[in-house]
């Protein structure tokens, strides 16, 4: 016991200077004193040893976290990012650029995301608890446009300025249940989905303008995959040689991606085309081709330009893919919420730019 | 020690899980321990606690249950159906709950009448339900619910959400259930020893099946009040609710061989689960991180469970 006393002043003399180690190592000593002496009344119960694994999961995570944490946020404006998720180079370059903002502009910004993109409910109930925690704005890109609108709410009650980033909330649900966003940012999906298809009808010349179109959907009833769609089709409306043989969801996921392309190929022998409503799914369909003996008789355009993109464009397996910039909506986001934070005027309908990315323009 | 000793003291022990939880919580962040802060874990373990009711009752009668994830989306589906054709909301829950009942009752009819080891079953039938939901829908969300419907969720009795008064009501009502009556007796009996159960004169089919009811039922409850949560009914609504209300359970202390555990601990164990996701994001924990954590609690919890378990025996 006196070891571990000394050990203890040791400690926390030398952690005196970081704050963050400091409160978090208190937080650990307090509870192990405690657990102690659930250990001297329990004798090596159930209660104790979930007492220990408690304390000592929680002395990791604050051990781990440095950043952004509650013992910070005295100082600093603290700002929520709510993702879709954060396995997808899409969210993590929106993370980074929000990030940049928020160092830049000295404020502390909180990321979290559920596990899975499709989890609105789970993304509803860290809004909820990331409220609870005094945040001075909330940026969210909505997991359904419909289904977070009670979450929004909330937020307008504790009067908290929420920015919509990358998905649109339902206009409809969003006016019936009284939810009011301070800003949105995103580009135009549905302009995306009109440029890729110009450049399909303009790659298609070369086969007569005849082409057999396969369309990997995102979520069913999502926004941005439905604004794409819309765009794509309309895009190629005009242009009877272009055909789209088969549409099927495979849910903005890569393994989906190539299961359902390898379907359709089954199905479809015929496709020479496919457009991807993101690079995900059309980063699987590529594999998927490859699997097939097929790559560079079918030709694939994707959207988001990631950077395995990028490259898959550079290799000539996709031949290109419509850019957004989610590092330019993370930092936007972060800056308008800074500006309704202080109140100061601000663009709040921003546009982020977008482009097509080919072999010609890609970095 | 006596059996009820040895209860008591297993669920004790989990108790103080919790509470040593929010202990660490109550000193890492000054955001946990508020009124407001509570009420949110609550609301939001609601959901998965009311599944996991019916998941004890199968667990309990040494079964498992995997469908209640899929059961809850296609309940969801037809009770937002019906409500969108214009049914009254007290006829379209008894739609949604009908839905969740007769799934209930195919799963158990095969498994006590078809002999088929429930993992099997109910994993096909998490399959054949999402499909369900899936087709009924054409994969898109149905949406926009009047507020009377919604007031389920949002509500508030006596100044406390709705959905927790709800959860504690179906707590109440399950543990009766479980505890006082010949069906719950019957249920402990068949998990612990089937044919021991069947040679003294209980039809053990019977409530076999009325088991995986039970289990349904609970799981259209919890699509109601996430239908009027999200005013939103998705075909792609509680992936993964089932390993979530198996996690509550065994965190509570019930085993997985069937025989024992009780509703107290589940519903500690879906708080224990809840406190642990509500402080994790309070703390702004990579959500990475927050996956790995909850796995070992999960972990650890069962572990030290089954040695005390051998310790005692």
């Amino acid at each position: 016991m006196r070891i571990t006393n000394n050990r203890t002043q040791h400690e926390s003399a030398k952690t005196r200077k970081h704050e963050k180690e400091d409160f978090a190592f208190r937080g650990f000593v307090v509870s192990w004193f405690r657990v102690c002496r659930w250990r001297r009344q329990q004798k090596g119960t159930l209660s104790a040893a979930l007492a220990v694994v408690a304390a000592f999961g929680f002395f990791v995570v604050a051990g781990c976290n440095r950043g952004g944490n509650a013992t910070t946020s005295d100082r600093k404006p603290r700002i929520a990012l709510v993702l879709k998720t954060l396995n997808s180079p899409f969210f993590n370059d929106m993370q980074r650029g929000a990030q940049d903002a928020a160092s830049r502009l000295d404020v502390d910004l909180v990321v979290q995301a559920a596990d899975r993109e499709i989890d609105v409910e789970r993304q509803m109930q860290i809004i909820e608890n990331l409220l609870q925690t005094g945040v001075k704005a909330l940026c969210l890109t909505p997991s359904g446009s419909r289904e977070v609108v009670p979450a929004v709410v909330k937020a307008n009650r504790a009067n908290i300025p929420v920015v919509i980033v990358d998905t649109r909330l339902d206009k409809m649900a969003a006016d019936e249940a009284g939810a009011k966003i301070v800003s949105f940012i995103g580009s135009d999906n549905y302009e995306g989905g009109r440029i890729a298809a110009k450049f399909i009808v303009d790659i298609s010349r070369a086969t007569n303008g005849k082409a057999n179109v396969a369309v990997l959907e995102g979520i069913p009833g999502h926004e941005t995959g439905d604004s794409r769609l819309r765009g794509f089709k309309d895009g190629i409306k005009d242009t009877p040689g272009i055909r789209i043989v088969a549409s099927q969801p495979a849910n903005w996921e890569r393994d989906q991606g190539f299961n359902v392309f390898q379907n359709m190929l089954q199905a479809h022998p015929e496709i020479d085309l496919l457009f991807a409503c993101n690079d995900m799914m059309a980063l699987g369909a590529i594999e998927a081709i490859r699997a097939a003996g097929k790559t560079g008789s079918i030709r694939v355009v994707g959207f988001d330009a990631v950077d395995d993109a990028r490259k898959a464009i550079r290799d000539g397996t996709m031949l290109g893919s419509v850019a957004q910039f989610p590092d330019e909506m993370g930092r936007l986001a972060v800056e308008n919420a800074v500006h309704a934070i202080k109140s100061e005027p601000f663009d709040a309908d921003a546009k982020v730019r977008i482009e097509l990315i080919t072999k010609e323009n890609v970095k | 020690m006596t059996p009820w000793l040895r209860g008591a003291g297993r669920r004790f022990g989990t108790v103080a899980g919790l509470i040593g939880l929010c202990l660490l919580l109550w000193i890492l962040t000054p955001h946990f321990l508020t009124v407001a802060n509570a009420l949110n874990v609550m609301e939001q373990t609601s959901i998965n606690a009311i599944v996991a009711v019916g998941m004890t009752f199968v667990i309990i009668s040494g079964g498992i249950d995997l469908s209640v994830g899929s059961l809850v989306a296609l309940s969801g589906v037809v009770l937002a159906s019906t409500l969108k054709s214009g049914w009254p909301v007290p006829l379209a829950m008894a739609a949604g709950l009908g839905v969740g009942a007769a799934t209930g009752l195919i799963n158990g009819l095969v498994i006590a009448f078809g002999r088929l080891p429930p993992f099997i079953m109910t994993l096909g039938m998490m399959s054949v339900a999402r499909g369900a939901a899936l087709l009924m829908t054409d994969g898109r969300p149905i949406s926009g619910f009047d507020a009377g419907f919604r007031s389920i969720a949002t509500g508030r009795v006596l100044g406390v959400p709705a959905p927790i008064v709800l959860t504690l009501a179906i707590y109440a009502v399950a543990h009766f259930v479980l505890s006082r009556t010949r069906f719950g007796r019957y249920v402990y009996g068949i998990g612990g020893n089937e044919e021991a159960t069947r040679l003294s004169g209980v039809n053990v089919r019977f409530h076999k099946t009325m088991v995986y009811v039970v289990s349904g039922v609970t799981s259209a409850i919890a699509a109601v009040l996430l239908t009027a949560r999200l005013n939103t009914a998705q075909p792609i609504a509680g992936i993964m609710y089932e390993l979530d209300a198996i996690a509550a359970v065994v965190i509570g202390g019930t085993s997985l061989s069937g025989g024992e555990g009780n509703l107290g601990g589940t519903l500690i164990g879906a708080l224990t689960m809840g406190v642990l996701r509500n402080g994790l994001n309070l703390l702004g924990v990579s959500s990475f991180l927050q996956q790995l954590v909850i796995g070992v609690v999960i972990i650890v919890a069962v572990l030290v469970d089954v040695l005390v378990k051998e310790k005692r025996a």
